[in-house]
This record gives structure tokens, sequence and C-alpha cells, in this order.
């Protein structure tokens, strides 16, 4: 049974845009996917390790700028710029955990958001190297032929299918570190860290290496960003707002769980490009209130609780 | 010389503001033990009242803080009794993502209604800095640093010799001890949030005239406020307005000797060395 859904999800996940096709759709199921991959890459760390990171934009942002960069210095198309953008992310958060992972809570929730102002000041200001405010912005996407045919990068069907791919790998991911030792370890630390620590878990190298993985794919959902909007600038890819919308996803889906980031951007990110579209400013509203009555009513989140209703295992 | 002097006096006056919403904060972090991140949109509240006291009902910013202060307070014991009190509990972290979204709500709102445009606040007596010894020094800085000044002093008054303001520092420093002594903790706790919250929103008042208003600046100020608090070691008092006094000095020495984009830089690089070497503050007070 579980099976079935897994399959008809997935066939539904590439048949999407056949289904509907008008641009808005799939513009929001780009923004839908988009967002689950950010939720899925907060949800690797706080949702399994219990850090809460109110910095995340820092990898986001990383990889934005290494795919644009690479494009527009050396030429290297988006495609293998968005990997290579999640690398980077990933090694950029290495140095960043060794020294965010001294401190415990909320010290450490305060000490990713200094960590995450600093970069953005400094990508503010590198002119040399990122444009400054100014911004970077690709005009065309180099040609590629896929099965024959030309892409056509005025079409938004192609971004689909290079977000939908993303979005399970992110997914599966999840579902491979919560059968590995990485997973339990993490949820060790979750519980208790100090007993963690005591039953010689390295619990450092733990968080490290959760932050890594999370680092990568919010690095390249970072890339995508780029490519797809084929804009960038600090306060866009660096922006507070971005890394605390990460959390409001991953934290109102349902932390811990495989599928939780992908409701959690389903339910937000519907209603707020919505919302968007009819008042233009303020979509953030819905994001605050959902996240206050998670905490309030539904700490285990929406998938969490279905979850618990349909008394399946994931 | 001159400019050294310039950059210490501007530096303090703001540094005064800094210190009244970081005095809010960690009363708030004393008694509470929670990091409150919709602080820097009670700041951002405050900055609009003034703006529509001065707009609206044509009364001079500086005195419609008579008016926003009940208000404020009558916000925080609101805030407190119908959406914290039953957070808290369930720990830190919880109460940390559930004021997140508290701030991201009132921010938005705060943008819906009021649109997103910077707004300033033009005062007719304020065209022309003062300049005692040479020393340029704007008119409505002048007036908010010395109402800061009396008003932190009032509550240091408060804190030190009234009975609330003892059951505050009582349970601040051992809420068990505390109730056992006959302090009612969930009084106390009502009126030390109300009390920071009218804090934050007073200095959003007076900083209006020197600021952009816009309804996302509590991010900012918010940032600038852990700063502070950390520097001066959580739940401190008079480490909060060290803090803040010397935030504000490190900043414009650093506009002024290290370079104007990274004056912001400057505060989070001490921030992290202090959370990292001196985890209860620079002058060992704070409770880690």
């Amino acid at each position: 049974m579980k099976k079935i859904i897994i399959a008809l999800a997935i066939f539904l996940l590439f048949a999407a845009p056949w289904i509907v096709s008008a641009p808005f759709f799939v513009h929001l199921m780009i923004m839908v996917l988009m967002w689950t991959v950010l939720g899925a890459s907060w949800n690797i760390l706080g949702g399994f390790t219990g850090q809460v990171s109110f910095g995340h934009s820092t990898f986001l942002g990383a990889g934005a700028y290494t795919t644009m960069i690479l494009f527009l210095k050396l030429g290297i198309a988006p495609w293998y710029g968005i990997p290579i953008g999640g690398l980077v992310a990933a090694l950029i958060a290495l140095p960043i955990g060794f020294i965010c992972f001294r401190l415990r809570g909320p010290y450490f929730a305060l000490s990713t958001l200094a960590v995450a102002e600093i970069i953005r000041l400094i990508a503010l200001n590198w002119e040399s190297f990122t444009n400054g405010p100014v911004g970077l912005l690709i005009t065309t996407l180099p040609d590629v032929t896929f099965g024959g045919r030309s892409i056509d990068w005025e079409n938004k069907v192609p971004f689909y299918y290079i977000i939908a791919v993303i979005a399970l790998a992110a997914i599966v991911a999840t579902y491979i570190m919560s059968r590995t030792r990485l997973g339990a370890y993490s949820l060790a630390i979750r519980e208790d860290i100090d007993s963690a620590e005591a039953i010689g878990i390295n619990t450092v190298q733990t968080r490290v290496a959760a932050l890594s993985l999370s680092a990568f794919f919010a690095g390249v959902a970072g890339g995508f960003y780029a490519m797809y909007f084929r804009y960038i600038d600090p306060d866009a890819v660096f922006s507070i707002a971005l890394s605390v919308e990460m959390v409001f996803i991953a934290v109102v889906g349902g932390l811990t769980t495989v599928a939780g980031p992908l409701i959690g951007a389903i339910v937000l990110v519907t209603f707020g490009e919505t919302f968007r579209q009819i008042f233009l400013v303020g979509h953030l509203i819905f994001y605050g209130l959902m996240m206050m009555i998670a905490i309030r009513y539904l700490p285990e989140g929406i998938w969490g609780r279905l979850r618990l209703w349909l008394g399946a295992q994931h | 010389m001159e400019t050294f002097v310039q950059s210490i006096v501007s530096g303090l006056l703001t540094g005064s503001l800094y210190a009244m919403i970081g005095v809010g904060l960690t009363v708030i972090f004393g008694v509470m033990r929670i990091i409150n991140m919709a602080h820097g949109e009670m700041v951002m509240l405050g900055m609009y009242g003034a703006f529509l006291s001065i707009s609206f009902l044509k009364v001079d910013p500086f005195l419609s803080i008579v008016l926003w202060i009940p208000i404020a307070f009558l916000i925080g014991v609101f805030i407190y009794r119908f959406l914290l009190k039953n957070i808290v509990p369930a720990g830190e972290l919880n109460t940390l993502l559930y004021t997140a979204g508290l701030s991201l709500f009132i921010a938005n709102l705060v943008l819906l209604i009021g649109t997103g445009d910077y707004r300033t606040i033009k005062l007719k007596y304020a065209i022309m800095p003062l300049r005692p010894f040479g020393i340029s020094v704007p008119i409505p800085l002048a007036i908010a640093f010395g109402m800061a000044i009396l008003i932190t002093v009032a509550l240091y008054w408060f804190l030190a010799r009234t009975d609330t303001g003892r059951a505050i520092r009582a349970t601040s420093q051992e809420p068990e001890a505390a109730a056992l002594m006959g302090v009612n903790v969930d009084r106390t706790t009502i009126i030390t949030f109300a009390l920071g919250t009218a804090l934050a929103c007073a200095a959003g008042v007076l900083l209006a005239p020197s600021l952009y208003l816009y309804p996302t600046v509590g991010e900012i100020l918010v940032a600038k406020c852990f700063v502070i608090v950390v520097l001066g070691g959580l739940g401190s008092v008079p480490g909060a307005i060290a803090g803040g006094l010397l935030l504000g000095v490190v900043e414009s020495l650093g506009a002024v000797y290290v370079s104007v984009p990274y004056k912001d830089a400057i505060g989070f690089v001490i921030f992290l060395l202090v959370l990292l070497f001196r985890p209860s503050g620079l002058f060992g007070v704070g409770k880690s």
C-alpha cells in the first residue's frame, strides 16, 4: 500500500506539468518544490539534531553566487554550477559548524544569525567579486539539446523538471539519513546532548556532518534560484527573512519527518504565492500565523499529526 | 582628534537608545529565560506610534511617549497573557521559534496596513544641529538621549527601590526561592514582559525622528539587540546599558576608522567572539 502511494506520488510529481500547464501553476509548483528542498535542508539539521539555525540563507546565497559567478566569469553552465554550488555551501558549513557548535540551544541560533549577517555584509561590499548591491544578472542561458531537441529556457517546464529531480533527491537523502547511523546519532543529540556525548557519540562531528549535508541542499536550491530567476543580489539571497522561511516550512510541515518539508511547502508556499498575487505585499503574515499555531497546537507539524492519524510509520 | 571626539559623542547618543532596547530584552530574559525574537517589532511599533502622533494627532513625537508607554505596556500584558504564557513551559527553543513567528506576523501586518514605504519624521526645530565645542549634535538625537537617560534612571530606581522591582530581581536570580519567599512569580512575569515591551516601544518612539521607518526595520534592530545583551551578559541590566553604549561607540568609530559599509559587521564579529570566549558577557555578570 505504502509503495503504491509513493509510486503514485512520484508519477504525479513528473506528470504534473501536463496535468496543469498554466504558467502561474507551473511557477507555483516550481516554488513549492524549491521550498521543499530548502525545508528539507533545514529539517536535516534542525529536525534531526535539534539545532535551530537562523542563518541558513548563508548556504542558499553561497550556492546562488557560486552558480552565477561560475557562469558569468568562467562560462560554466548552471547545470554544472548547481551541484558545485551545493558543494561550496557544504564546505563553507564546515568552519561555521566548528565555530558555532561550541554553543548550545538559543546561543547557537543567535550565532548563526550573526554569521549570516556578516556574510551578507561581505557579499554586499565585496563589489569586485559579487558586484555588490547591484547584483548579478544572466541574460541568456546556454543552448542545450535533450533527446534531440533544443531546450526552450523561456518555458518554465524544463525548470520544473530540474527542481523536481533536486526535490526528490532531498527527500530521498532525508529518508536515507533517517535510516543510517548519522540520523540515529543526530536524534540522540536532539534528545539529550550530554547523554549522547557520554555514550561515545562525537557530537561535534555529527552536528557538523548534518550541517554540511543540510548546507549542500540549501546550496543546490540556491543555484537553482539563480538559474531560474536569472538575477540575484545580496538582499535577495542572504536575507534573514529567507532563513526564517526555511525554518517555518520545516516546522509547520513536521520536523524529523521525511515528507514534512513537502507538506509544509505545499501549504505555506501555495497560500503565500496566492496571497502575493492579490495583495502584492505581506504574504509572510500567513507564515508567522501558521508558525504560532503550529508551535501552540501542532508541535509535531501537519505531516507529523497526519501520520499519527494514519497510523503509518513514514 | 575632533573626529574622534565627534564619533564617540554620536556613538554614545545612539548607544543610549540601543541600551534602552537591550535593557528591555535582558529583563525579559532574566525573568522568563526566553529570547524574544519579536522585541525588534516592539521598537518598530514605537517608531510607527511616533509617526502616527505627528501626522494624525499633530503631537510632537517626544511628547507622545507618555501615550505610547502605557499602550505598549498593555500590548505586552496582552501578548504574554494570551500568546506566550502557554508556550514558555514548552522550552526555550519552542519559544524562540514562536516569537520568530510573532515577529514575522507583526511586521507583515504593518506592511499590509501601512505599505512598505520608507517614511521619515521631520521636526521643525531640528533643521540645524547643535554645535557645543564644535561637535555636531543633531537635536532629535540629543532630546532622545536625555529622555533615554531619564527613563533608564527611572527604571533603575524602580528595580532597586520598589517592592515590584525587588520581586523582579528576585525572580530573575532564583524563581523557586522567590516563590517560596512569597513573590507572586506569575504576576511578576507579566509585569516584566510588559515592562520590557514598553521600554522597546519607548526607544522606538525616541529613535523615530533619527531613522527611516519601514515595517521590517525590527529585523535589523533585534539582531543588534542580541549583540548588546550578549556583550553585557544576558540577564544583566547594567551589562545591557554598557553593551548598548559600547555598540553605539564601536559602530561609530568603525564607520570612521574601518569602513562605513562594514560598521554593522564589526558588532557581529565582536558578538561571535564574546559568545565563544566570554559567554557570560564582557563584564562576567550574565547567566549563560
